[in-house]
C-alpha cells in the first residue's frame, strides 16, 4: 500500500484571535512535485511549520511520511529536509564544515558521513567551493550547498520554501533541473514559489488564499476550471505596436472581461460572441493597428487571478 | 543643514514604535535609584555575632544587652569555646565573635576593668569598622568598671583594601565576561536565519542549550585562571585557602551566569536588545551581591533578590576561601545555591526557548 508523502485532514493553527491555517486538507503523493502557492501572508509559511513538525497544529492532523505531526514531530523532522528561502546555513564555516555538522545532527558519523559528503556535493556539484566560507557563495551556489545539506540524510521528502528566490535566471534553470533529477529519483518535493512558470512545471498545485485552500489539482486540470473560463468567454492574443496604450483602451470596453500585457502581446479574456473583428475595430478606432489574432489557453497566472477576483466579489 | 528636521522626526517615530528602548530610557533609571538608592548603604547595623561568655553572670548578660542596644550588635549563637567562635567566622556563620572571660563579674565588683575578647572578621572591610567603632566607644558603660574590649582583626587585619576588593572584582568581573558570551547566542541565530533551519533538524532543546554553554564554560575557566594570576602576581591578593577548591566551586558560578546569558538570549529579539539586558544583568550584580556594600545593610525584599542572584553567593565564595581561607565544607550552602540557580535558569531558557519559537 502506498502510503501518500503528506496526508493532512481539517489541519488548522489559531494564534490567539487570528486563524492563519483553516481546515487544510491535502494529499501530496510519493515522488511527485507538489507546488504549495499563495500570496504572502496567506499562511503558506504557518502551515509549512506545521508540517515540519515546529509547530504544533491546534486543531485536525497531518500526518508526513507516515508520522503525525503532532504526537511525532521528532520523527517527522528526521525524515524531511527543508531548504529555506534565505540562506540558513552557517556563512562563516565553508560548505563542508556546515554539511559535516548537519549531517551529524542527523546522526551521520564517519565513512557514512563522508560518503553522504561526497554524495551531495557532487549532486549540486559544489566542488570548487567546497572550502571557502559559505557567505562569500553567490546566490545561486548558496542555494546549492542549501539543497545539499538538505539531503544530506536521504529524506524521501523535502520542503523547499521559495527556493529560487533572488537568483539569476541561469542559476534558477540549473537549481530545477537538479529538482527534477530528484523527483525522478522517487523523492518528493513540497515547494512553494511566486514564479508561475514554476508552478506549471508541478506535477500538483494547492493555491491557499486567506488561510484556506481554495483550489488543488494539476496544472491542466486548473486551467479548465469553470471561474477561470466561464462559459461564453475565450482568450485572445493580440499584438499592436503600443500594447500599454492600447491596453488601456481596451480595458474600457463593455465585452473585454479581463486585459493584460504578456510578452509584449495582450491577453484578452473576451465574450464568446465577439469576433476578432470587433477587437480590431476597437483598437483602429484608437488610432493602432492589431495583428497575430490568436485563441490561447488561460496562463496559471490567469487562473489565480480569476480565482481570487471570484472569492473577492463573492 | 539640509533635512535636520527630516531626519529628527523620523527619529521619534522609530522611537515611538521601539517599546524596549523606551522603557529601558524612561522607567529603568527610576528603578534603579530606587533600588540602588537602598542597596548601597555603608551605615551596617545588626552585625552578626557570636558569644562565648564563660562568666555567665547577671554583669555579662547586662553587657551583652547594652551593645546589642547599640543596634550594630545581633547575637545569632552562642559558642562553649573562642576557638569554636573563630570556626564560625571562618564559615562565614558570624562577622564577631565576642568573649567574656571567667571573672567578668568580680574584676567588676573589685573594681577593675575587665577584658572582654573580640574576633572580627576583617573581610569585608565596612563591616569590620563598624564592628571595631561599636567596641572602642561602649555607649553605654556599666556602672562602675568599664570593660576593656581587646579587639583581635581575624583576616585582612591590615584592612587592605585590595585583600577585600579583589575576590569580589573576580566575581564581578567573571559575571560580566561569562553573561556576554552567551547573551548572543541563540539570538544571533535567529537574526541571521540559521536557527530556522536548526529547527527542523531532530537536534533537542536542552541539548541545543547544554550545548552551546559547554565551550563557554571551558573558555570561563581558563578566564578565571587568568584573573587568579593576575590578582596573584599584580595585587599580592593569593588564597589563604585552597586554590583547587575555588577552581572547583567557581564552576557552578560559571555555569549560572552562561545561563543567565542564555536567557537573554531567547527573550532578546535583536542582538542589539541582548547587549541591552546584558548590561542590565550588571548592575544589580555590582550593587546588591555585597560587592560595594555589605548585604547586612539591605532591606529585607531587597535582600531577598540579592539571594537568587549567582554573584551573591559566588563572592561569599571567594572572600570565604581567598580571605578566610574557608574550606569545601564551609561553603557548601552557597555553592549549592549556585547549582541550583544555573539548573533553574537552565530549564527556564529552555523553557522561553520553546516558546519564543510558537
Amino acid at each position: 500500500m502506498a502510503v501518500n508523502a503528506i496526508e493532512t485532514k481539517g489541519l488548522t493553527r489559531k494564534f490567539e484571535s487570528m486563524t492563519a491555517v483553516d481546515s487544510v486538507d491535502l494529499s501530496v503523493e510519493k515522488g511527485s512535485i507538489f507546488g504549495f502557492l499563495g500570496p504572502n501572508g496567506s499562511g503558506k509559511s504557518t502551515c509549512i511549520r506545521m508540517l515540519c513538525g515546529v509547530l504544533e497544529p491546534t486543531g485536525g492532523q497531518a500526518t508526513v511520511n507516515g508520522f503525525d505531526v503532532a504526537k511525532q514531530p521528532e520523527d517527522v523532522k528526521r525524515t524531511i529536509g527543508y531548504m529555506s528561502q534565505s540562506f540558513s546555513l552557517y556563512r562563516d564555516l565553508s560548505p563542508r564544515e556546515n554539511l559535516q555538522f548537519f549531517g551529524s545532527i542527523y546522526g551521520l558519523r564517519g565513512d557514512k558521513l563522508k560518503s553522504r559528503m561526497e554524495a551531495v556535493v557532487d549532486l549540486v556539484g559544489l566542488q570548487k567551493y567546497v572550502d571557502q566560507p559559505s557567505g562569500t557563495l553567490s546566490g545561486g551556489w548558496k542555494q546549492r550547498l542549501a539543497l545539499a545539506a538538505a539531503l544530506i540524510h536521504e529524506p524521501p521528502l523535502i520542503f523547499l520554501d521559495e527556493p529560487t528566490a533572488g537568483i539569476d535566471p541561469v542559476a534558477r534553470r540549473s537549481l530545477w533541473d537538479l529538482l527534477f533529477d530528484l523527483a525522478g529519483g522517487g523523492t518528493t518535493l513540497f515547494v512553494t514559489t511566486h514564479y508561475m512558470d514554476e508552478a506549471e512545471r508541478c506535477s500538483q498545485i494547492a493555491y491557499i488564499y486567506m488561510s484556506k485552500i481554495i483550489i488543488r489539482g494539476t496544472p491542466s486540470e486548473l486551467k479548465r476550471l469553470p471561474q477561470v473560463s466561464p462559459e461564453g468567454t475565450r482568450r485572445l492574443a493580440i499584438e499592436t505596436e503600443d500594447p500599454p496604450r492600447v491596453l488601456m483602451g481596451l480595458k474600457k470596453l463593455p465585452f473585454v472581461r479581463d486585459a493584460t500585457l504578456a510578452e509584449s502581446e495582450i491577453h484578452l479574456l473576451i465574450d464568446k460572441e465577439t469576433s476578432d473583428e470587433d477587437v480590431s475595430k476597437a483598437v483602429s478606432a484608437g488610432g493602432q493597428t492589431a495583428s497575430g489574432f490568436r485563441n490561447i489557453e488561460p496562463s496559471l497566472e490567469d487562473v489565480f487571478v480569476a480565482v481570487t477576483k471570484s472569492l473577492e466579489q463573492q | 543643514m539640509n533635512g535636520f528636521w527630516s531626519i529628527v522626526l523620523i527619529e521619534f517615530m522609530h522611537l515611538r514604535r521601539d517599546k524596549t528602548t523606551l522603557i529601558i530610557a524612561l522607567v529603568l533609571p527610576m528603578m534603579q535609584m530606587i533600588l540602588f538608592g537602598y542597596a548601597i548603604n555603608f551605615d551596617v547595623k545588626h552585625i552578626q555575632t557570636v558569644v562565648v561568655d564563660l562568666d555567665n553572670t547577671p554583669e555579662s548578660k547586662q553587657y551583652l544587652d547594652r551593645l546589642h542596644a547599640t543596634h550594630y550588635i545581633d547575637y545569632v549563637a552562642y559558642a562553649k569555646t573562642p576557638e569554636k567562635a573563630a570556626g564560625m567566622l571562618q564559615d562565614g556563620a558570624a562577622r564577631v565573635g565576642v568573649t567574656i572571660p571567667p571573672g567578668f563579674a568580680r574584676t567588676i565588683e573589685a573594681g577593675g576593668n575587665p577584658q572582654v575578647g573580640v574576633m572580627i572578621d576583617g573581610s569585608d572591610a565596612q563591616v569590620s569598622v563598624r564592628a571595631q567603632l561599636a567596641f572602642l566607644s561602649p555607649p553605654a558603660s556599666l556602672p562602675k568598671g568599664a570593660p576593656d574590649a581587646r579587639i583581635n582583626v581575624l583576616f585582612n587585619p591590615s584592612s587592605k583594601t585590595a585583600t577585600f576588593m579583589i575576590p569580589g572584582l573576580i566575581a564581578v568581573i567573571l559575571q560580566v565576561v561569562t553573561v556576554a558570551l552567551t547573551a548572543f547566542s541563540i539570538v544571533r541565530e535567529k537574526e541571521q536565519g540559521t536557527l530556522e533551519q536548526l529547527m527542523v533538524t531532530p537536534v533537542g532543546r536542552l541539548a541545543l542549550m547544554l550545548g552551546k554553554l559547554a565551550p563557554y564554560a571551558i573558555l570561563a575557566m581558563g578566564e578565571l585562571l587568568a584573573v587568579f594570576f593576575v590578582s596573584d602576581v599584580v595585587f599580592g591578593v593569593s588564597a589563604r585557602g585552597s586554590l583547587l577548591v575555588l577552581f572547583f566551586m567557581s564552576l557552578p558560578f560559571v555555569l549560572a551566569s552562561l545561563a543567565l546569558g542564555l536567557l537573554i538570549s531567547t527573550i532578546a529579539q535583536t542582538q542589539g536588545q541582548a547587549l541591552q539586558f546584558t548590561q542590565l544583568s550588571l548592575m544589580p550584580s555590582l550593587l546588591l551581591s555585597g560587592y560595594v556594600s555589605p548585604r547586612e545593610t539591605m532591606p529585607g525584599w531587597l535582600y531577598l533578590i540579592s539571594t537568587v542572584m549567582p554573584a551573591t553567593h559566588y563572592i561569599e565564595i571567594t572572600r570565604g576561601i581567598m580571605v578566610r581561607g574557608a574550606g569545601f565544607s564551609d561553603l557548601l550552602p552557597q555553592f549549592f545555591a549556585l547549582i541550583a540557580i544555573a539548573v533553574v535558569l537552565i530549564l527556564l531558557s529552555t523553557f522561553r526557548f520553546r516558546k519564543s519559537l510558537a
